[in-house]
């Protein structure tokens, strides 16, 4: 083989192949995974590799895996048991009247003063607490207590309509969320889950239900 | 497009924890023999095992059925996570474990030579100069760092590396055509 030096295309591929082989160092290996949430065209390249080499994937001979479901299940599902049959996560079934109601909804920059407590939701032991307040067209919801979902997690606000999917209201982070949503009846629910960083993927909550209140029940 | 894990990692993405039993009980035998090979030690494997599949209910949104078949997908993830942890390892230890993976090598790569996608595979290994074919397979399947691949072909890390990537880019050009 002739050594032409690579040109920077063939570098990227060979570094792309270097990192789904494996040979480069911890380092090196964070440095790549780093440029893989930034270049899209690098990550193409890097999965691109990842089906050309699964030719060897062959090469690997199943062998015996101990049930270790009840551990995974225990980790990703703390508290919430598997569904009794296909009754939706929350048994809460599809509806679209909340989404038309958060059609009007959008981020606000900024919030107004004077909040008026409209709900609390909190943990039994207090450890955990957002306060939602609402003023004018505007909800805000506060974490008082607690601190965010570990590295890697998120806790993702909900809201609920009777007989209706969950609808995302976006994620609590350490600011305040700041709604743009005209008076949410009282018959509607919030709910907090623990989801992927992110948030949800898909918009359907995949994490367990860690917090719930009804509109109007702020004590 | 039948690929029965794809579809169980579509319903993973939409929540659905009875399809990720479903593919524990598929596929969990398939990643626990590349933990396994790779990090050549019941104890860790098991407990990468775990890792994995938390990893997978967690990222499920992001797999791309265009991108790859589902078994491509649940193998880099466990590839990726045995590599971090073989690379996280003190030098010494890793190379402990090079007497036991060389017995278990040849075997798996006699098997390449089997079926359809593999096969095509191992033609195009067969445009490699032997040695550099070794140490390809030897990465992928072992998780064999630059370091140790230099040590077992006993050249320069330098040489190494500069052959190795023109193999596989040589490799591309086969697989590719």
């Amino acid at each position: 083989m002739t050594d032409a030096p690579l040109t920077p295309h063939e570098a990227d591929d060979a570094l792309a192949a270097e990192y789904v082989l494996g040979v480069l160092s911890l380092s090196e290996r964070a440095e790549v995974e780093a440029r893989l949430k930034r270049d899209a065209a690098f990550a193409d390249l890097v999965s691109g590799w990842e089906h050309r080499m699964a030719g060897l994937n062959d090469g690997f001979e199943a062998a015996p895996a101990p049930d270790l479901l009840p551990r995974i299940e225990a980790r990703l599902f703390p508290r919430a048991p598997l569904p009794k049959r296909r009754s939706g996560l929350f048994g809460w079934l599809s509806g679209a009247t909340v989404a038309a109601v958060l059609a009007l909804a959008s981020i606000a920059t900024l919030a107004p003063p004077h909040q008026e407590p409209i709900a609390r939701l909190a943990t039994e032991d207090n450890r955990l607490v957002y306060a939602v307040t609402h003023f004018g067209d505007t909800m805000q919801i506060t974490r008082v207590a607690g601190v965010p979902a570990v590295a890697g997690q998120v806790h993702e606000l909900w809201i609920i309509e009777p007989d209706s999917a969950p609808v995302s209201l976006g994620l609590l982070e350490d600011k305040p969320l700041v709604i743009t949503l005209p008076d949410p009846p009282e018959t509607y629910v919030l709910a907090v889950t623990v989801e992927p960083e992110g948030g949800a993927p898909g918009g359907i909550p995949t994490g367990p239900v860690i917090l719930k209140a009804n509109v109007g029940d702020a004590a | 497009m039948d690929d029965p894990v794809a579809a169980l990692i579509a319903k993973c993405a939409a929540a659905d924890r009875v399809a990720f039993r479903a593919l524990y009980r598929d596929t969990s035998a398939k990643l626990m023999g590349v933990l396994l090979r790779m990090l050549r030690e019941r104890t860790e494997a098991e407990d990468a095992l775990q890792e994995v599949y938390t990893r997978v209910w967690l990222r499920a949104g992001r797999y791309d059925p265009a991108k790859g078949r589902g078994m491509t997908w649940l193998i880099a993830i466990a590839r990726n996570l045995a590599i971090d942890r073989l690379r996280a390892r003190p030098e010494a230890q890793s190379d402990d474990g090079l007497d036991t993976v060389q017995d278990s090598a040849p075997r798996a790569e006699t098997r390449l030579v089997a079926q359809g996608e593999a096969r095509r595979m191992a033609d195009c290994f067969g445009t490699l100069e032997p040695d550099r074919a070794d140490a390809v397979k030897g990465a992928y399947l072992n998780g064999y760092s630059y370091v140790e691949l230099a040590a077992r072909h006993a050249v320069p890390l330098n040489t190494m590396r500069t052959w190795l990537r023109r193999s596989l880019l040589k490799l591309k050009e086969c697989l590719d055509a």
